[in-house]
């Protein structure tokens, strides 16, 4: 019987990073065709292709840790160096609209009227939905961290509880925040105070979506038993992701929302 | 679900088993872990290291106290750092038998056969 000497995972051949790969081409291709010609086929199949091919290849991941084992400790080890560079990446990703948002508040150009908020723009009341906003995120951090203990104590409907309880107050957030969005008294396209606001918050609310997305496939797979209470690093990397979107934006709010009202 | 939630809850009312059950529904590695990762598991709660997961034993490879290195055929590649911080390494065969030396610093090493659990 030829196994392996070592604890790490060969991987099986697979389709899906080349199809991830042809997703990218059609979808960076498709935005060009729909810049210059109307049409939006080609982004739309290559939107349509990376949803399968991340669909496709988690489960293939899932299948070959839950119900393979081929996550050794070494491996789960990997995995998290891979989370947490990943996630580091995400940060700098981040930190360049906080540059931007900087850039242009600290020094408010004469067409602004030298000043920030610039003249003009009526700012949201950080008091209000915002302040609000705030307090759903934190209170969705103590829950996941909630469900995380209960994973760890073998409390099976507890743990379904504070993870259904978290993702509800993630789609809470988003709902809040789209009704923010459709209120505003100001726009995307109302100069360099817009672009900051609308880039910075638009692009931190599809993190939350990506995490409540990441979240409910943990609920998913809690419901159909795959976590142990000592193994369970899917759910860990989601809790990671929610507090890093969590932390993304206690900085947009001291930041944007209160700073700079 | 109710089932499994009370047989959990009645079995663990006494004494555990040795090792750990599922508390109130959520399996253990115990219980669930397959493949490779149960069988890393298993070896590690012996004591044993079969995938060679944790650091190598220090030894002071005198002949009185060899290099020990597992193997799972009957010879193995060894490569020798003879003293720390050497950038060149003297690779050679370890064959089974007879304990052998590096043939640039002299330490010794002893191959040793290692099953690998299946």
């Amino acid at each position: 019987m030829a196994h392996q000497a070592h604890a790490y995972h060969m991987v099986d051949p697979s389709p899906w990073p080349l199809t991830g790969a042809v997703s990218a081409l059609l979808m960076t291709s498709g935005l060009a065709i729909w810049m210059h010609f109307h049409s939006t086929t080609l982004m739309s199949l290559g939107l349509v292709l990376l949803l399968l091919t991340m669909y496709q290849w988690w489960r293939d991941i899932i299948r070959e840790g839950t119900f393979q084992g081929h996550h050794t400790p070494p491996v789960q080890k990997g995995l998290r160096y891979g989370m947490i560079l990943f996630i580091t990446s995400e940060v700098f990703f981040f930190l360049g609209f906080f540059w931007a948002f900087y850039h242009s508040s600290l020094a408010p150009t004469p067409e602004l009227g030298g000043c920030w908020p610039p003249t003009g723009i009526t700012t949201l009341n950080p008091f209000e939905v915002p302040l609000l906003n705030t307090a759903v995120l934190l209170a969705s951090g103590v829950t996941v961290t909630w469900a995380h203990h209960s994973i760890m104590e073998g409390q099976r409907k507890q743990a379904l509880q504070s993870l259904a309880l978290t993702i509800l107050l993630g789609f809470y957030f988003t709902a809040l925040q789209a009704m923010e969005y459709y209120e505003a008294p100001f726009t995307i396209a109302d100069g360099v105070y817009g672009s900051t606001f609308f880039v910075a918050t638009g692009f931190h609310g599809l993190h939350v979506i990506i995490g409540s997305t990441f979240l409910t496939v943990c609920l998913l797979r809690q419901m159909l038993h795959h976590f142990t209470s000592e193994h369970h690093f899917g759910f860990e990397a989601a809790a990671w992701y929610w507090h890093f979107v969590d932390v993304v934006w206690l900085f947009l709010y001291i930041s944007i929302y209160w700073w700079g009202s | 679900m109710a089932d499994r939630l009370s047989s959990g809850a009645l079995s663990c009312s006494g004494l555990c088993r040795s090792g750990v059950r599922t508390k109130f529904g959520i399996p253990t590695d115990e219980e669930q872990a397959t493949g490779l990762e149960r069988r890393t598991l298993q070896a590690l709660k012996q004591g044993k290291d079969p995938y060679s997961i944790l650091k190598p034993k220090q030894y002071t490879g005198t002949k009185a106290d060899p290099h020990i290195v597992p193997s799972i055929g009957n010879k193995r590649l060894v490569g020798c750092l003879c003293e720390e911080d050497n950038t060149a390494i003297v690779w050679f065969w370890l064959h089974e038998g007879e304990p052998q030396r590096c043939p640039e610093c002299g330490s010794h090493y002893k191959l040793v056969h290692h099953e690998l659990p299946h």
